[in-house]
């Protein structure tokens, strides 16, 4: 079908002006990919997909969202009182609302299988180190984005959310104090940090979409690693993306929006795991909720932050342990990249894996002394994971790679 | 293997895949399109309620109903003779061009005051042109508004943005560049005084 396209007058005039030939074949008709991508290789075109839903829906929510603290009737405020009338009042406001909400956590669920499967599958490491790298500022800015967005509704854990994250910064030497009134626009979260932090969410996207580009501009210089993680260099080893793997990709879409759907149309709170039952209590600046956790997303690092006796160590923990994942295209020194072919590297991965999902359990819950201690345990094995890699090669026998796929 | 495939039969797939995503793509158009129309609450605030006898002998005065600007005047004795005699000057003297200018309320006897009392008209404030809120001038011919409305000037509004002139029951005079009269809305007296429009 792009064939006959490509080959109308109309098409003839824009190439003429545009390059869009050589552009379409060089990035999708005839762009090689290796042949044996599995599935895990679908959730790149998956997180690209909730982006733009995400940028789409919340466009439509901006026209109804007003983002003031100021009071209504009843210690509710403007802002608490747009975002009950966009779910009862704005046609189709609740179906909007739900897909961005239920999309921020789709975002990162996909988003973290993407991360995992690049680790495991060692999509990091040479020639692939940049590509990394955008990817994890991307990461750091899309949890800008929904720490930012998670604000706006002004509910209390909004509000008491944003006053915990906006304290961290002012644990740091020197520059905290001025970080934190820098963030907050006052001596505490209220009006002029909720309208920044509406201006911020709404900037934080499109540095995404800019980002976005460069990782997959990255990506096609280096061209997509694979399974075994060896370099391809028959031409019989690699199918042009179009239509292969545009449709697999397809294919992978209709199967997240089956998962996407029942969640925005059954549960689209998610158990209070997507949308925190607290939010629905408007924001009450003198009174903190008895329990207050983030959204599942951001637990695992909340976790880590909550492991140490002391307030800079644990924001400095958390802050490095962020940072670290930019390093470990550096940290990692083995030759062999796949994870099928590194007996001790597969099971220190998956231990990894399940660490990260040790911490997020620990940050989701109340504290008590047992889950201190476990999480204690997995911040030292989160660090650990990374600190074992560069001698990791000095101790493991890795298995023969295959010639090719 | 190519050549193995039934193209036939895969060009029915790709047809039938591509309709059923495009049909799903439409339907995903249609709550994001609807949501900028109207909200619930915008269309209950439809209704407005106003004491007539609030407006003085011969004042005019603006009050809103679904945002939109509305026209109350109290029309004296003389504004009333006013309404007849320049038939000819009229693009719909009737008020019959198109739905928006009439109302049921309206009949053969009250249509030239377009008003349901004659006394008190209600119309909506906005020039059928482009939207502006006219310039009330009720006196007849130029004595009180110099060049700005015509010799034989019946008394009416006078649209400051592109110069549409209204007569005194809010009809529109030809040469105007407005196409209609100002729209007339629903509304019912639920006292001697008090109407609730909309």
């Amino acid at each position: 079908m792009l064939e006959k396209m490509m080959k109308t007058r109309l098409f003839g005039w824009i190439d003429e002006r545009t390059g869009a030939e050589a552009i379409l074949k060089s990035q999708l008709t005839e762009y090689p990919v290796p042949k044996n991508l599995n599935y895990m290789w679908n959730f790149g075109s998956l997180a690209l997909l909730v982006l733009v839903l995400q940028i789409l829906t919340g466009i439509f929510l901006a026209m109804y969202y007003k983002p003031s603290a100021a009071f209504t009737t009843g210690n509710y405020t403007v802002a608490f009182d747009s975002v009950e009338r966009i779910m009862r009042d704005v046609n189709f406001g609740w179906l909007i609302r739900y897909m961005h909400a239920v999309g921020a956590s789709m975002f990162f669920v996909v988003v973290y299988l993407h991360i995992g499967r690049g680790m495991y599958y060692g999509s990091f490491k040479a020639p692939r180190e940049l590509l990394w790298i955008i990817g994890v500022v991307i990461l750091l800015i899309m949890q800008g984005a929904a720490f930012f967005g998670y604000l706006l509704p002004w509910g209390q854990m909004s509000f008491w959310g944003a006053t915990v994250i906006t304290n961290l910064f002012g644990a740091l030497p020197v520059i905290g104090e001025y970080l934190q009134q820098i963030l907050r626009g006052g001596f505490a979260v209220g009006d002029p940090t909720l309208n920044r932090f509406f201006s911020l969410h709404y900037l934080f996207p499109l540095l995404l979409v800019a980002i976005v580009g460069g990782h997959v501009h990255a990506l096609h210089v280096v061209h997509s690693n694979n399974p075994e993680g060896i370099d391809i260099h028959k031409d019989e080893e690699k199918i042009p993306f179009h239509p292969y793997y545009t449709i697999k990709d397809a294919f992978g879409v209709s199967v997240f929006l089956l998962f996407y759907c029942y969640i925005i149309f059954f549960n689209p709170q998610m158990g209070g795991y997507f949308i925190e039952v607290d939010n629905y209590v408007p924001a009450n600046n003198l009174q903190t909720p008895p329990h207050i956790a983030p959204v599942w997303y951001l637990t695992p690092w909340y976790t880590i932050l909550r492991s140490f006796e002391s307030k800079l160590i644990g924001v400095l923990a958390m802050g490095g342990s962020l940072a670290i994942l930019f390093l470990l295209p550096f940290l990692c020194k083995s030759a062999v990249r796949s994870a099928r072919y590194r007996p001790m590297y597969k099971i220190l991965v998956i231990m990894f894996f399940i660490d990260v999902i040790i911490l997020g359990y620990c940050g989701h819950s109340a504290p008590t002394p047992t889950l201190k201690l476990i999480g204690q345990i997995s911040t030292a094995y989160y660090f650990g994971f990374f600190l074992i890699l560069p001698i990791l090669p000095k101790f493991e026998k890795t298995k023969p790679v295959p010639e090719g796929i | 293997m190519a050549d193995q495939a039934d193209q036939s039969r895969r060009n029915f797939l790709y047809v039938a895949a591509g309709a059923m995503g495009g049909v799903a793509a439409g339907a995903t158009v249609i709550p994001f399109i609807g949501s900028m129309l109207p909200a619930a609450d915008t269309l209950a605030a439809s209704k407005t309620e106003f004491d007539v006898s609030t407006v003085e002998k011969g004042q005019l005065v603006v009050i809103q109903w679904q945002g939109k600007p509305v026209f109350v005047v109290n029309r004296t004795e003389e504004y009333l003779k006013q309404v007849d005699g320049h038939d000819d000057m009229l693009k719909d003297k009737d008020s019959k061009a198109i739905e928006a200018v009439g109302a049921e309320w309206l009949t053969a006897e009250n249509n030239k005051y377009r008003a349901i009392k004659p006394e008190y008209l209600i119309v909506v404030a906005s020039c059928t042109h482009l939207g502006c809120i006219p310039l009330f001038k009720p006196t007849a011919g130029r004595k009180d508004w110099g060049e700005s409305v015509p010799e034989d000037w019946p008394g009416g509004w006078h649209c400051p943005c592109h110069g549409s002139l209204y007569d005194i029951s809010a009809r529109v005079i030809n040469g105007s560049p407005a196409p209609h009269n100002l729209h007339l809305m629903p509304y019912k007296y639920l006292t001697d005084t008090k109407v609730v429009i909309g």
